[in-house]
């Protein structure tokens, strides 16, 4: 029960800091301490004329749709390949995949900006795209490869026995068994791209996404504003969550009873 | 016709493999090649020269900053790993339900800038933690020292790297079957004899890579000890930061970017080392999968 009691003051200590930040969102007052003095809607209302937020908003939806869709495509090319591959090729793959994860964003960022300058090439929405993929591709893989030690070759082997053509076979076999762990990795990239900061702001030029505008805001000063810009990306980071993990069940499910089906 | 099972596989990796190759792995090498250029009048020019290394290393700033960047990475590190063990634990070996693995997830996707400041508005003058010791009359004006200080820091970085390293710590407890602890359980030892005899020895390995990678991470990150940690926030990261920013030598920065990686990895050496004299990791064969 000690054990108990551990784990969950810990909890507490990860928690009670967000709810604390939820609940000044909704304070009368612009001061973020007790005694709370009422609550009220005003900093959300103040959110919503802000043109400039709303365009950093639209900037880092539009570059984590574009992270996760060639995330999407490269992963799934990667982890149809890794199922084929010997013990070597893996290896390069793991090697490629898992670095990264393993330095500070802060390596990954001046080691972009310096091969983007060298090139010549102009620091844009697209370089902040590039950037991103490079975070959010090992990330994809390394979940890939969790799921992909319990696919068994065999099935697609069956499959191609039976008289099932090489597209039948992916179609009806090799994609209903990776599908969902896909989907979800790719809604984890959304997310990974949408939260990115320190690598942003080595490559974003002039560019300014929504981490970089809390950024800003937060070194200006210290309003419940921010609390409120604060409680709405911590909703859409829940609802990303809540619809990666629906998703990854849903998914399983229909395979799941696909494969049952004469 | 149809292509052999490798070529195929090749194939179809090649583009991720290409992709991190021209995006990961020639951008470090240029880097690198950096580090050994030089800058003059806001220019980069290739060149071969050791200044911006001899010049890092005979810098007292340098060192200054280094050795705040890794006693803030050890101290960080230590506490988030004793932290997230008896966490792992619980999830790994009690916990039947999955609602404290959603909060951890919660926690972990829950934004990076968010979290930052979230502790600073704890932490202010004004802010929750001195009005909540002001009005139990621990104290009796606030305290200005929580912010701005490395308590400040190191506090934040827990919060904001715990959760990825209780994951790491439950994937290497998972390997290890409860039976084990059951048995020495049964032998009679205590619960904690049996973490220090059993789970500990076998999950050393495990424990030590997430120690390592949370400290690197943390060494590395510089926006939170730049924003909570005031005089005492300059660290290495900061300071690569800045060349690549504001003053803009870059093959400086490059050069403290690779010190700061060497200084990594001796320290990932040297616990290791450290682990294996006194015993507790043991170097074991790999099992053999391959039937």
């Amino acid at each position: 029960m000690l054990l108990r009691l551990v784990v969950w003051t810990i909890l507490a200590f990860l928690v009670a800091p967000l709810i604390i930040i939820v609940l000044f969102s909704f304070h009368a007052s612009a001061s973020l301490s007790f005694p709370f003095t009422g609550f009220s809607l005003r900093w959300y209302q103040e959110i919503f004329g802000n043109t400039q937020l709303a365009g950093a908003v639209t900037k880092s939806l539009v570059i984590a749709f574009f992270t996760a869709l060639v995330t999407l495509v490269l992963g799934a090319s990667a982890s149809l390949g890794w199922l084929r591959l010997d013990r070597v090729g893996r290896a390069v793959i793991e090697a490629m995949s898992v670095t990264p994860i393993a330095l500070p964003g802060l390596f990954v960022g001046v080691s972009l900006l310096v091969l983007f300058a060298q090139a010549g090439i102009r620091l844009s929405t697209l370089t902040i795209v590039i950037s991103h993929v490079v975070i959010a591709l090992p990330i994809l893989i390394v979940a890939m490869k969790a799921r992909l030690a319990l696919f068994d070759p065999s099935l697609e082997e069956a499959a191609r026995d039976l008289g099932a053509s090489q597209r039948q076979t992916f179609a009806r076999v090799t994609l209903p068994l990776i599908a969902p762990t896909l989907i979800s990795s790719a809604i984890l990239a959304f997310a990974v791209s949408f939260d990115e900061f320190v690598v942003t702001s080595f490559v974003a030029g002039t560019e300014t996404t929504l981490p970089m505008y809390i950024w800003s805001m937060m070194r200006r000063t210290v309003t419940p504003m921010v609390n409120a810009i604060s409680t709405l990306v911590l909703l859409f980071s829940v609802a990303i969550l809540l619809g990666a993990w629906l998703i990854g069940r849903l998914r399983r499910q229909s395979a799941i009873s696909a494969r049952a089906e004469p | 016709m149809s292509l052999s099972k490798p070529v195929t596989g090749s194939l179809l990796s090649a583009p991720t493999v290409l992709y991190m190759a021209v995006f990961f792995i020639v951008p470090s090498l240029i880097l690198f090649a950096y580090s050994f250029w030089s800058a003059a009048s806001y220019q980069v020019v290739p060149d071969f020269v050791l200044k911006n290394y001899l010049g890092s290393l005979t810098s007292p700033l340098f060192w200054k900053v280094t050795f705040n960047a890794i006693s803030i990475g050890l101290w960080t590190a230590t506490i988030t790993l004793i932290l997230a063990i008896p966490v792992a634990y619980y999830l790994v070996y009690v916990a039947r339900s999955q609602t404290i693995l959603y909060l951890i997830l919660l926690t972990w996707f829950s934004s990076y800038l968010v979290r930052i400041y979230a502790w600073r508005t704890l932490l202010g003058t004004n802010g929750v933690l001195n009005t909540v010791l002001l009005q139990l009359g621990i104290i009796d004006h606030p305290v200005g020292a929580f912010l701005f200080s490395s308590f400040a820091v190191t506090i934040t970085l827990v919060h904001i790297y715990l959760p990825f390293c209780i994951l790491l710590v439950v994937a290497s407890l998972s390997e290890i079957k409860r039976d084990l602890i059951d048995a020495a359980r049964d032998l009679g030892t205590s619960s904690i004899g049996a973490f220090c005899k059993v789970i500990a020895p076998n999950a050393a390995n495990g424990l030590i890579g997430a120690f390592m990678l949370t400290f690197i991470l943390v060494a590395g990150d510089y926006v939170t000890p730049q924003m909570l940690g005031g005089s005492s926030g300059q660290t290495t990261g900061l300071l690569i930061a800045d060349q690549f920013r504001k003053t803009g030598n870059w093959p400086l920065g490059a050069a403290q970017a690779f010190l700061m990686f060497l200084v990594s990895l001796a320290i990932y050496f040297a616990l290791l080392t450290a682990g294996r004299m006194s015993g507790l990791v043991v170097h074991r064969p790999r099992k053999k999968k391959e039937a």
